[in-house]
């Protein structure tokens, strides 16, 4: 079945597009030795969707498992490489397209050299930074204790003087006794230990608290803050510090301290309280401060030349490896024959690329120096094929938006073909000014200029979707451009472009003007909307009557069209089931209520009658046979509506009843010949049933479950025909909100500003007017009508025809492999 | 300009469109034909953009009434 659908174009050739590629299942049997080779050139030509043959087995079973692991850890090398390379600001040279040959396993032993070495220099790098920020805490240490002890000495023997100059001078009875004693004690003193370091500023209340408890106050703690943040030796980070100080008594209290200090993650450095040593000591540390230093740049430097040479090949490496990494990972889908002496491959693949397919196998086998080619056949399947559709920079931005609804089922009429014209149209309706669409054009403009040089960079998230939309964007423009010139808007001001003005006052006072209006002196303006309705008092009733029918002509049109497309489907799959009880009837039912008012709308135009059409349409239904009076707009319209209504009404069981009745009858057809004797199976092929029942022996037949789903079909066809037409109205809505706009951000902004003769109001009024035009009309209408189009695309024109449950064609190919940055 | 003689001009400019998408860019039966496709739906739309337009004015029911502000 799924091969004789090729020849359904009829009298011209296929078209472009409009149909997926055809596929087919393909099988390889390729001898292990040449295995490699085939499938990177295979990967070279993209042309192939393998399938997974080793399903059932875990990632771990499969033959190739070592080799991906192996793969994955240069990947993770790699990563290293490239994480060290941001931080220390490198970057990777672009990808030289002349690159010599690696082999895979030296690169792999390089990639482990290079690791080690970088490993080794970071570590080394580290020890000595840690060294160099201990240092730099020592001295702080030194000078902010220094300072304590020094003021400390300083009051004290200033104390000290002072009590002297006590005793000496009054040395009388009244002095207390204990204060003598404290003297005496003075030499027999314990001394007092201390210990100095560094402790974050954030913890030294905590560590304040802490210590006091542990001592039961039996401690002195001394603080000062370090002006400027401080490198952490352990975490590397800049903090804020604060210099200590403990003074204690005895060893417990010693032991309790440094164990506190430890639990704080305080840095302790040793201290003497000789002034000489600490001078000493200060001078020692600046020096060896000085040569860390020197080393520590040394090492550096190292590493950035090291970094240097991986960042010339960096890209290169990068793209073999994941090569590789994609050409195991399709190895281990394909199952190992039984001698082990052959891969089994199997795979979709465009019938018209087989020859290509062929060559690449022959080609492989011959570089890899195997004795035997590989055997390539075609194998017949039931299962579907994907959907493939070649297109080109202009046309996928098209099919993208039909994919985002949903892949085409295989080789169904494709929607993305009329999409290509019709998307851009049904914006430019709601979004029609020219002057709008010329900035719109500008805009994408740039972007298809510049698109060599954009396509190879990063772009942002929402220029990046710019740029992947430049040609819909530009057919937008051309379009909005287009209905510009019919609305005869450009930023909303009218321009009398196309010949005289059909209006003029009925005489030369022009008193008339302001209450009955102008009088038509001339045949209708000839291209768009008369410039003289622009202002008038009479312009939104009707801009309102025009836009509304426009939308209903324009929506009837695009549904038939829809409905046609399915009609091409029918014949294309031989199911004749689905052209005479679905398109026959759906063609018939949305003509005759629809199609009607289309013509009633053409003919009331046509011959300016008063009729009204609301009263015309209900009354169609309510009292078919009352006469239609004043509203009847030609002659036996009476007749004809009973007729499409009578049509109508028939349309409905037609949709509904005769499908599944057949399907059943056809059934059970099968069925009996099948029970009496084994006929010849598949010749029923062009009765036009479903591919799937043809082939199936023991296919299951629910009748009741075809007949509802004809039933929800049916019903969704008929209220969709009502609904669906309803939508469309949003054509002269969003197309009445934008004009509306423009006019506002014109009149109210731009005028008024013009209005006060003053040149700062006027240039404040025209920053204003583009921004507003800028930020409102051309970003969010443009959203939103493009939104809008989307919609009427997806619903109302494509639920007419399009089944969308396909899946798509995804080739084992090197190119796609680029693109999927991480 | 009458309904008919515009509507031939549009005929007459989608039938130079064909032809010159038809010469300049030849890329097989396949490729002309969607071509042809998409320059026929153009027109049409085009053209029916215009016709809807033309035929709204053709014996307008109201005329313009100009705004005292004018």
């Amino acid at each position: 079945m799924s091969t004789d659908h090729r020849s359904g174009g009829g009298c011209c050739p296929p078209m472009d597009l409009m149909r997926s590629e055809p596929m087919q299942l393909v099988q390889a049997i390729i001898p292990i030795e040449s295995s490699h080779q085939t499938v990177s050139y295979l990967g070279d030509l993209g042309l192939i969707q393998f399938k997974d043959l080793n399903a059932d087995k875990s990632p771990f079973q499969r033959t190739y498992a070592n080799q991906i692991k192996r793969c994955g850890e240069m990947a993770r090398k790699l990563r290293f490489f490239r994480d060290q390379m941001t931080k220390a600001s490198v970057f990777p040279s672009a990808l030289t397209v002349a690159h010599p040959n690696v082999n895979f396993d030296d690169l792999e032993a390089k990639l482990c050299e290079l690791e080690t070495e970088l490993l080794e220099v970071n570590s080394n790098n580290g020890k000595l930074q840690r060294t160099y920020s201990e240092l730099l805490e020592y001295v702080l240490v030194l000078q902010k204790a220094g300072e304590f002890f020094y003021t400390a000495q300083d009051s004290a023997t200033a104390q000290h003087r002072q009590n002297e100059e006590n005793i000496y001078s009054d040395g009388s009875i009244e002095k207390p006794l204990l204060d003598q004693e404290m003297f005496i004690d003075h030499s027999k003193q314990v001394k007092l230990g201390f210990v100095s370091g560094l402790v974050p500023k954030g913890k030294s209340m905590a560590f304040e608290r802490i210590l006091f408890r542990a001592t039961r106050g039996n401690m002195f703690l001394k603080q000062a803050a370090v002006e400027d943040l401080v490198t952490d030796p352990v975490s590397g980070e800049e903090v804020a510090m604060i210099v200590f100080v403990v003074f204690y008594s005895g060893e417990r209290a010693k032991t309790k301290i440094l164990k506190i200090c430890d639990a704080f993650g305080a840095n302790r450095y040793p201290f003497t309280e000789d002034v000489g040593r600490q001078k000493q000591m200060i001078d020692e540390v600046s020096g060896k401060i000085k040569e860390l230093k020197v080393t520590i740049d040394a090492g550096l430097q190292h590493r950035d030349n090291l970094l240097k040479t991986i960042s010339c090949q960096f890209e290169q490496w990068n793209l073999l490896v994941r090569k590789e990494k994609s050409v195991y990972h399709t190895l281990n889908m394909l199952s190992l024959d039984v001698s082990k002496k052959c891969l089994v491959a199997e795979g979709w693949s465009p019938i018209s690329a087989s020859t290509q397919v062929q060559n690449v196998l022959q080609k492989a086998a011959k570089d890899s120096n195997s004795q035997v080619g590989s055997i390539f056949q075609v194998l017949n399947t039931n299962a579907p094929p994907p959907t493939y559709f070649q297109t080109n920079k202009f046309t996928s931005a098209f099919q993208e938006i039909v994919d985002a609804y949903g892949v085409a089922r295989y080789q169904e009429a494709n929607p993305g073909v009329f999409t290509i014209v019709t998307f851009p149209f049904l914006f430019a309706v709601m979004f029609g000014d020219w002057g709008h669409g010329i900035c719109l054009l500008l805009t994408t403009l740039y972007f298809i200029i510049r698109e060599k040089k954009l396509s190879t960079q990063k772009l942002g998230d929402i220029t990046e979707m710019i740029f992947g939309g430049r040609y819909v964007i530009l057919m937008m423009a051309i379009s909005s451009i287009y209905t510009g010139f019919i609305y005869n808007e450009f930023f909303s001001v009218p321009f009398e472009l196309f010949g005289k003005s059909a209006y003029a006052c009925s005489d030369s006072s022009c008193s008339d003007a302001y209450t009955e209006g102008l009088v038509k002196v001339r045949p209708a303006y000839s291209f768009g909307v008369d410039p003289e309705w622009h202002g008038s008092r009479s312009e939104l009733p009707f801009l309102n009557s025009l836009k509304m029918k426009m939308s209903i002509l324009l929506g009837v049109a695009q549904m038939n069209l829809g409905i046609i497309l399915s009609y091409f489907n029918g014949s294309f799959f031989r199911n004749n089931l689905n052209i005479w009880y679905q398109f026959v009837p759906q063609l018939i039912f949305l003509n005759s209520l629809f199609g009607y008012l289309s013509l009633l709308i053409i003919v009331k135009w046509c011959t300016g009658s008063k009729a009204d059409l609301y009263h015309v349409m209900i009354y169609m239904f309510l009292s078919p046979t009352d006469d239609l009076g004043e509203n009847q707009l030609f002659d036996g319209q009476k007749n004809l509506q009973m007729v499409l209504l009578l049509l109508a009404l028939v349309s409905v069981p037609w949709m509904l009843l005769p499908k599944p009745l057949i399907l059943k009858k056809q059934h059970e057809e099968r069925h009996q010949s099948q029970a009496y004797a084994m006929l010849q199976s598949s010749d029923d092929g062009a009765l036009g049933i479903e591919p799937n029942h043809a082939s199936n022996d023991h296919e299951e037949f629910e009748f009741s479950e075809i007949f509802v789903h004809q039933l929800i079909h049916t019903i969704e066809f008929v209220l969709g025909a009502v609904s669906n037409t309803a939508s469309y109205l949003r054509l002269w809505a969003l197309s009445l909100a934008h004009s509306e706009l423009s006019t506002v951000f014109y009149e109210k902004v731009l005028i008024l500003a013009w209005g006060y003769n003053n040149i700062i109001i006027l240039a404040i009024g025209i920053v204003v007017f583009i921004c507003a035009t800028i930020g409102v009309l051309l970003v969010m209408e443009t959203l939103s009508a493009f939104l809008h189009a989307l919609r009427l695309h997806w619903v109302e024109f494509q639920n007419k025809f399009y089944e969308g449950d396909g899946y798509k064609f995804v080739p084992f190919s090197f190119a796609l492999l680029t693109e999927e940055e991480e | 300009m009458g309904f008919f003689v515009t509507s031939l001009i549009f005929l007459l400019v989608g039938v130079i469109a064909a032809i010159f998408v038809r010469l300049c860019c030849n890329r097989g039966p396949s490729t002309n034909l969607l071509h042809l496709t998409l320059v026929i739906t153009a027109i049409i739309c085009c053209w029916m953009m215009w016709a809807i337009v033309y035929l709204a004015q053709l014996k307008p029911l109201i005329v313009p009434i100009l705004n005292e502000g004018d």
